[in-house]
C-alpha cells in the first residue's frame, strides 16, 4: 500500500510537469488580457522541435533550446495576430493550434520518413541527490525526477516573484487591467503583450519539449493530447496565482497517474471511462469556480487607441 | 433598382477575401511542399484528381460536405453570436450515438425507426447544448474550454461504448456496434456510390437557416453577438438567448450525426467525428457564416480532404497538409479582415457586416 501511495505522489509530480510549465507560462499572457488558445499548438511544434533536435544533436539542452526558440517564435504569430491583427483570440488561437498540429505532423514525416520502429532518443535521466534519495517516504517521492521537474518548480518561483515583485509585472498586471489607464501613463501596452504572450509561448515551448524529452523519449502525433487546453482552465482556476497554478497542476497531474495507476492494478472500471477524468474534472472545476473568478478586465479584448 | 445592384455587387466583393485566403493558403503550403522536397503541381494534380477525377470521386466530395455542411452552420450559429463551440465533434458523436442506439435496440417499423432516431438525436443535440449554453449564461463558465474539454470527454465515451455494452455481440469482437437495419438507412442516390439522400436533408437545413436569420429569434442572436449591452437595452433576454443559440449549435451538429449514422457509417466505431469539428470552424468562418457561404466553403473543405487521401496515397505527400491549408486558410481570413477594415476606412465608408 506505501508503495502504491509511493508511485502515486511520484507520478503525480511528472504527469504535472507538461501543464505546469505551460500553465505558468499563461499566467503572464491571460494577466495580460490575452485568451491564448494557440498553447496548444505551440507545445505539439515545440515537443517535435525538441525530439528533432535532440535526435540529431545528442544534446539534451539543445533539444531544450530549440523547444524555447521555436515557442519563443511560434508564438510571436498569436501575438500579431491578436494584437496586431486585433483579430478574435479564439479564432486566432484555434488556427495556430489547427497548424500547428498539421505542421508538426508533417514535418514528422519529411524528416523521419516512415519506420518500422519510431526514431527514439536518450530522454533525460533522473537525477542522484546522494542522501536525500535515501530518506524513505520522501525520497523517492520528490529526489528521483529528471530534470524539467525540478525546472518547472523552480519556474514557480520566478513566475511569482517577476509578476510580484518586478515593474514588469506591475505593467502587465496595469495593461490587463486597465488598458487604456496604463497607455495614458505611457505603458506600450501593444509591447507588454507581446512579450506576455511570446514570454507565454517560451514555456510552452520548454512544455512540449517535457513531454517529448522527458516524460517520453519519442514523438507522436497525439502526445499533448489536450494538455495545452487544460493548463489554459490550471490559469483560471488558480486565479492567475503560481504558487496556486502548481497545486491546480498537481491536481490534474494526480488524477492523471490514479487513473494510470487504476489501470494498470485491473480495477473493474472501463479505461475508457478512466482516461476520460483529467477532461471531466476540467469541466466540474470550472463549474465550480467561474462564478467567483474576477478575470482581468481587459480578458479577450483587443486594446486600440481610437476606440472608446 | 439601384440598390439591388449594389447589393449583389457587394456581395460578389466580399467574397474576394475568401479567395484570397484560400490561394494565399496554398501558396504557402506550396512552399512547405518545396521545401520538405514534393512538387507542389504534382501534389495538388492529384489532389484536384482524388476529389473530382471520376464520378465516384465526385460522389464521394458531396458525401463528406454533408456532415461538415451541417456541423458548421451550428457552428456558425454559435459564431454569430461571438459564442465559440468549438465542440462539434462531440455534438456530431451523440447525436450519431443516440441514432444508432435507437435504430438499434427498438423493434419498430423502419419508417418510425427513422423519425424517431431523428427525434432523439435532435433532442440529445439540443438538451447537450442548452446544458452548455447554461453553464455559459448562469454561470458564466467559458463556453471555449467546455466545449473543447467535452471533445475528449464523449470521444472517450464512444469509445466505451463501442469497446463494451454496445459492442456487437456477433462481431467477433471489433470494436463497433451492430449494423443498423437496411431499411432505415438512407437510399442511394446513384448505383455504386456512397452518396446518399441525406444531401437532400443537408440542403434544406441550408435553407432553413437562411430563413431563420430573418425570423425575430435569428435577430436576437446576431443582436447578442454584437453587443449583450445593446441586445440587453432593447429588451432581449441575453441569458436565454445564449442558452437557445447553443442549443440550436449544437442540434445541427447532432444532426450531421444522425444523417451519418443513417447515410453512410450504418453503426458506431471508435473515433467516429475525425476531424469533422475542426474543419467545421474553418468553413462556417470561410463562409464569413452565411449559410450559402458555408455550403459552398463545405465543398471546397471536402474536396480537399478526399482529395487529400488521394494524394497520400500516390504522390506519398502526408495528409496533413490538408490540416496546415485550414490552419492557414482562418489566419489569413482573420487578416483579411483588418485590411478590409483599413480599405473601408479609408473610404470614409462604414463597415458592413
Amino acid at each position: 500500500m506505501i508503495d502504491f501511495i509511493i508511485s502515486l505522489l511520484s507520478g503525480t509530480l511528472r504527469t504535472s510537469t507538461p501543464i505546469l510549465l505551460a500553465a505558468l507560462g499563461q499566467v503572464y499572457t491571460q494577466k495580460s488580457g490575452i485568451l491564448d488558445l494557440s498553447v496548444e499548438g505551440t507545445m505539439i511544434v515545440s515537443c517535435l522541435a525538441a525530439f528533432i533536435a535532440t535526435f540529431f544533436s545528442q544534446s539534451l539542452f539543445l533539444g531544450m533550446l530549440t523547444a524555447v526558440i521555436v515557442g519563443f517564435l511560434y508564438s510571436s504569430l498569436m501575438a500579431f495576430l491578436c494584437i496586431t491583427v486585433k483579430a478574435n483570440q479564439v479564432i486566432a488561437g484555434t488556427a495556430l493550434t489547427m497548424l500547428g498540429t498539421g505542421l508538426a505532423s508533417f514535418l514528422y514525416r519529411a524528416v523521419f520518413g516512415i519506420r518500422e520502429l519510431p526514431p527514439v532518443i536518450q530522454s533525460c535521466q533522473n537525477l542522484e541527490f546522494g542522501f536525500l534519495g535515501e530518506i524513505p517516504f520522501i525520497g523517492p517521492i520528490l529526489f528521483c525526477h529528471n530534470i524539467t521537474i525540478y525546472l518547472a518548480l523552480f519556474l514557480v518561483v520566478v513566475t511569482w516573484f517577476v509578476m510580484n515583485k518586478t515593474v514588469f509585472g506591475l505593467y502587465t498586471h496595469a495593461v490587463g487591467e486597465f488598458p487604456r489607464a496604463a497607455d495614458s501613463k505611457g505603458i506600450r501596452v501593444s509591447l507588454i503583450r507581446y512579450a506576455c504572450v511570446m514570454i507565454g509561448g517560451m514555456y510552452s515551448g520548454l512544455a512540449g519539449a517535457s513531454m517529448s524529452l522527458g516524460f517520453m523519449n519519442t514523438y507522436t502525433d497525439h502526445m499533448i493530447a489536450g494538455r495545452g487546453f487544460i493548463a489554459i482552465a490550471v490559469v483560471v482556476f488558480a486565479r492567475w496565482h503560481p504558487v496556486k497554478v502548481l497545486g491546480t497542476a498537481l491536481l490534474f497531474g494526480g488524477a492523471n497517474t490514479l487513473q494510470m495507476r487504476m489501470q494498470s492494478i485491473g480495477i473493474d472500471i472501463p479505461n475508457q471511462l478512466l482516461q476520460a477524468i483529467p477532461y471531466l474534472l476540467t469541466v466540474i472545476i470550472l463549474l465550480g469556480v467561474s462564478k467567483h473568478v474576477n478575470f482581468p478586465s481587459a480578458f479577450g479584448t483587443p486594446y486600440s487607441r481610437d476606440e472608446t | 433598382m439601384n440598390s439591388k445592384y449594389h447589393q449583389a455587387r457587394s456581395r460578389l466583393f466580399s467574397l474576394i477575401p475568401s479567395l484570397i485566403s484560400i490561394l494565399l493558403a496554398c501558396l504557402v503550403s506550396s512552399i512547405i511542399l518545396l521545401l520538405s522536397g514534393h512538387d507542389p503541381i504534382e501534389a495538388f494534380t492529384s489532389l484536384a484528381v482524388g476529389a473530382f477525377g471520376n464520378s465516384y470521386r465526385f460522389s464521394e466530395t458531396l458525401v463528406k460536405a454533408i456532415p461538415i455542411t451541417v456541423i458548421a452552420l451550428g457552428t456558425s450559429v454559435a459564431f454569430k453570436a461571438q459564442l465559440w463551440n468549438i465542440g462539434g465533434n462531440s455534438q456530431y458523436t451523440i447525436g450519431a450515438i443516440v441514432a444508432v442506439a435507437v435504430s438499434i435496440y427498438l423493434d419498430l417499423p423502419p419508417v418510425f425507426l427513422v423519425v424517431l432516431s431523428f427525434l432523439a438525436a435532435l433532442a440529445a443535440g439540443l438538451v447537450f447544448g442548452a446544458f452548455l449554453g447554461a453553464m455559459k449564461a448562469r454561470l458564466n463558465v467559458n463556453e471555449v474550454i467546455t466545449t473543447l474539454m467535452f471533445d475528449y470527454i464523449i470521444a472517450f465515451l464512444l469509445s466505451w461504448l463501442v469497446y463494451g455494452p454496445m459492442m456487437d455481440p456477433e462481431g467477433f469482437g471489433f470494436p463497433q456496434t451492430a449494423l443498423i437495419p437496411k431499411a432505415v438507412m438512407f437510399t442511394k442516390l446513384i448505383a455504386n456510390s456512397r452518396l446518399h439522400g441525406g444531401l437532400f436533408v443537408a440542403l434544406l437545413l441550408v435553407v432553413f437557416l437562411f430563413l431563420f436569420w430573418k425570423t425575430p429569434q435569428g435577430f436576437s442572436i446576431t443582436m447578442v453577438g454584437q453587443s449583450r449591452t445593446v441586445a440587453k437595452a432593447s429588451g432581449v433576454k441575453v441569458s436565454k438567448t445564449i442558452i437557445i443559440t447553443m442549443a440550436l449549435s449544437a442540434g445541427f451538429a447532432a444532426m450531421a450525426g444522425w444523417i451519418d449514422a443513417l447515410g453512410i457509417h450504418g453503426r458506431l466505431q471508435d473515433n467516429l467525428a475525425g476531424s469533422l469539428g475542426s474543419v467545421a470552424i474553418v468553413v462556417a468562418l470561410l463562409g464569413r457564416l452565411h449559410p450559402i457561404g458555408i455550403a459552398v466553403s463545405a465543398l471546397f473543405f471536402s474536396a480537399l480532404i478526399v482529395g487529400g487521401n488521394t494524394m497520400q496515397r500516390f504522390v506519398g505527400v502526408p495528409f496533413s497538409l490538408v490540416t496546415i491549408i485550414q490552419g492557414l486558410v482562418i489566419i489569413f481570413v482573420i487578416c483579411s479582415n483588418m485590411f478590409e477594415h483599413i480599405w473601408h476606412k479609408k473610404r470614409g465608408g462604414v463597415q458592413h457586416d
